[in-house]
């Protein structure tokens, strides 16, 4: 199967990765299902293995720590004309992304837990086919282990952005986010107001135009007064 | 145990307040040879310093001799739409004379810009590691004349100079070579003659080939303490020999030529508005007398923040087109500057691609020992040194 690479694995550990995005200032989206393939000498494995992970945050900074970026613009030169100004400063910023591991897929089968082995450094991040997300999102096993603390962004939005995205790559499926939907809320039965943070962070009808009444059809359930 | 500040403290204030005190009277001085600067004829001063030298005058000074006017001025051109900058630095890690194992470290940083339709940017170092004779030796066949100190900061400039000539054969549109730091390497004046042929011969070389190529190349000084055009200004006013018998000079400019051993050129072209630069002036530095066609003159040019010394070799400055292009790639540049004062980014750039840490030499340090350590052989350091590092009380 295809995949485009995306970034190299700068940093990794039993939990996730950090990248170096290939794009400056164009991680992957939050939220979004990236892969790892190992061929069979560095799988954990006799066969190949596939490792799968969630974008938990992205940066862009200078790529020597000790040098801040500074203001680059003026009257007349600001934006996407600061590139062009400062070519060097592709050379010298570099954006990564950090991405927690939700499973794997080996000998045929999708695994939704942290591999025993982390990624080895240096090798390839890759979008996740269409495909692939799809198999690998089918069970929702792996949203409990995005609630664990990913240190960046709090582990309820980083929830929520793979929701959505998966939402959007599995084509709007509406059953798909219902079940998710309610494996979130079995997943954060006891603290209400988490629960609600995602529920209206993931609900479509949050981003779609209101209904002429001032009513829209919510996730939460039935019609609701704005 | 740490410096006792407080006597420092109190000196700082005094040093502070002297300061304070001089500013009113050095400001009245640099006005008035700012005045000598605007009415002496420049023809007369080149007439005055050929006349010393013929006479062998003995000018304890380096003084320069205008090439044009003495304040003309002239405003940055605009650079062409498509043009690229190279430029380098180098540093390194000295030989150190408390180890058994002798060598040095040279690291030189480049960084080509390409500006306009299509703009990139590439950044590299070269690293170096010189053990054998011919790198710690300028006379390698008999182990003379160490390359250390004067002599290793020489090698570093040939160096940076060496890889502009070696990547501008990259580049087709117009480009420009900077070097940081000045081109006429009068560090090296207290060498023998045959050493400072030695050392200038790669440097002289990668020249000649840069002027092959029609590449200007130019020598960047930020802050420059040069006085050659204050010291000009002085052997001007002064009717006798310089500097001989000041006390009993009756002079009415005896008060202005004693200031103007304390004006910097820096302040006398305080008048340079942004992007102007000064006519051209010849160096009285005597290492030039080993430069031949490469002889370096240079100007004054306010790169909007402070006034920067720019040495050129003379096939740049007799060359009205290579001048200009010089000019506006370097005011560019310092207009693309994301520091204030502005200095130019392919310099920065190089820069911190040349630059070594504390903890990358120790790290050479450290796989310097472990070599030889795997061959059985230990790294013996001075007690001096190894007392130093232990520090037992």
């Amino acid at each position: 199967m295809k995949t485009t690479r995306i970034g190299e694995i700068i940093e990794t550990m039993s939990t996730g990765f950090v990248a170096q995005s290939f794009k400056l200032n164009r991680p992957p989206p939050l939220g979004s299902l990236v892969l790892v393939r190992l061929p069979a000498e560095t799988a954990e494995s006799s066969a190949s293995m596939d490792l799968y992970a969630v974008v938990t945050y992205g940066r862009t900074v200078g790529l020597d720590p000790s040098r801040r970026a500074v203001r680059r613009s003026t009257d007349t030169v600001f934006d996407q004309a600061i590139y062009q100004e400062h070519p060097e400063l592709n050379r010298t910023l570099r954006t990564e992304f950090g991405a927690m591991l939700v499973g794997f897929a080996a000998d045929g089968l999708v695994q939704q837990h942290l591999p025993s082995q982390p990624p080895p450094l240096h090798f390839s991040v890759q979008e996740t086919p269409i495909e692939e997300v799809r198999r690998f999102t089918h069970r929702l096993h792996y949203l409990r282990l995005l609630l664990m603390d990913s240190g960046e962004v709090s582990p309820l939005q980083v929830l929520a952005a793979n929701v959505r995205q998966v939402y959007h790559q599995r084509g709007h499926d509406r059953v798909w986010l219902d079940a998710a939907a309610r494996e979130i809320a079995t997943l954060l039965k006891n603290d209400h107001q988490a629960l609600l943070t995602v529920l209206y962070a993931i609900d479509p009808a949050e981003s779609r135009p209101r209904l002429e009444d001032g009513r829209t059809t919510h996730l939460l359930g039935g019609g609701e007064q704005i | 145990m740490p410096l006792k500040l407080e006597p420092i403290s109190r000196q700082v204030d005094s040093m502070a307040q002297e300061i304070v005190d001089l500013s009113p009277a050095q400001e009245q001085f640099l006005e008035q040879a700012r005045a000598r600067l605007r009415s002496v004829s420049a023809d007369a001063l080149r007439q005055k310093l050929a006349q010393q030298r013929r006479q062998q005058i003995r000018i304890p000074w380096l003084v320069a001799t205008p090439r044009g006017s003495l304040s003309g001025t002239t405003p940055a051109p605009s650079p062409p739409s498509d043009f690229c900058v190279i430029g380098s630095d180098a540093s390194s890690i000295p030989p150190d004379r408390h180890s058994s194992i002798r060598y040095y470290v040279l690291n030189v940083g480049y960084a080509l810009l390409t500006y306009g339709s299509h703009p990139d940017a590439l950044l590299e170092a070269t690293g170096q590691l010189c053990f054998r004779d011919e790198d710690l030796y300028v006379f390698s066949d008999k182990r003379d004349v160490p390359i250390q100190g004067v002599r290793l900061g020489a090698r570093m400039e040939v160096e940076s100079l060496r890889i502009l000539q070696q990547v501008v054969g990259t580049v087709s549109r117009p480009t420009l070579a900077l070097c940081d730091g000045p081109l006429i390497l009068w560090t090296l004046q207290n060498e023998t003659k045959k050493v400072r042929q030695a050392m200038l011969h790669a440097f002289l070389e990668a020249m000649a080939l840069l002027r092959q190529a029609g590449v200007p190349l130019a020598g960047y000084i930020s802050y420059t303490n040069a006085r050659d055009v204050a010291n000009s200004l002085r052997v001007w006013l002064c009717h006798t020999r310089p500097n001989e018998e000041c006390e009993r000079c009756d002079s009415d400019d005896r008060d202005l030529c004693l200031a103007l051993a304390k004006i910097r050129d820096r302040d006398l072209f305080a008048f340079l508005a942004a992007g102007e630069r000064s006519e051209l002036f010849s160096s009285s530095s005597q290492i030039l007398e080993e430069y031949g066609e490469h002889r370096a003159d240079f100007f004054y040019l306010n790169v909007g923040g402070e006034i920067a010394r720019i040495e050129v070799p003379q096939w740049v400055g007799s060359d009205a087109e290579l001048l200009d292009f010089l000019h506006a790639a370097i005011y560019d540049q310092c207009r693309r500057s994301p520091c204030f004062p502005p200095y130019p980014p392919a310099l920065l750039e190089a820069h911190e691609q040349a630059v070594i840490t504390a903890a990358e030499r120790r790290l050479v340090e450290e796989m310097v020992e472990r070599a030889l350590g795997q061959l059985g052989r230990r790294v013996v350091r001075s007690a001096k040194d190894d007392s130093k590092r232990r520090r037992g009380v």
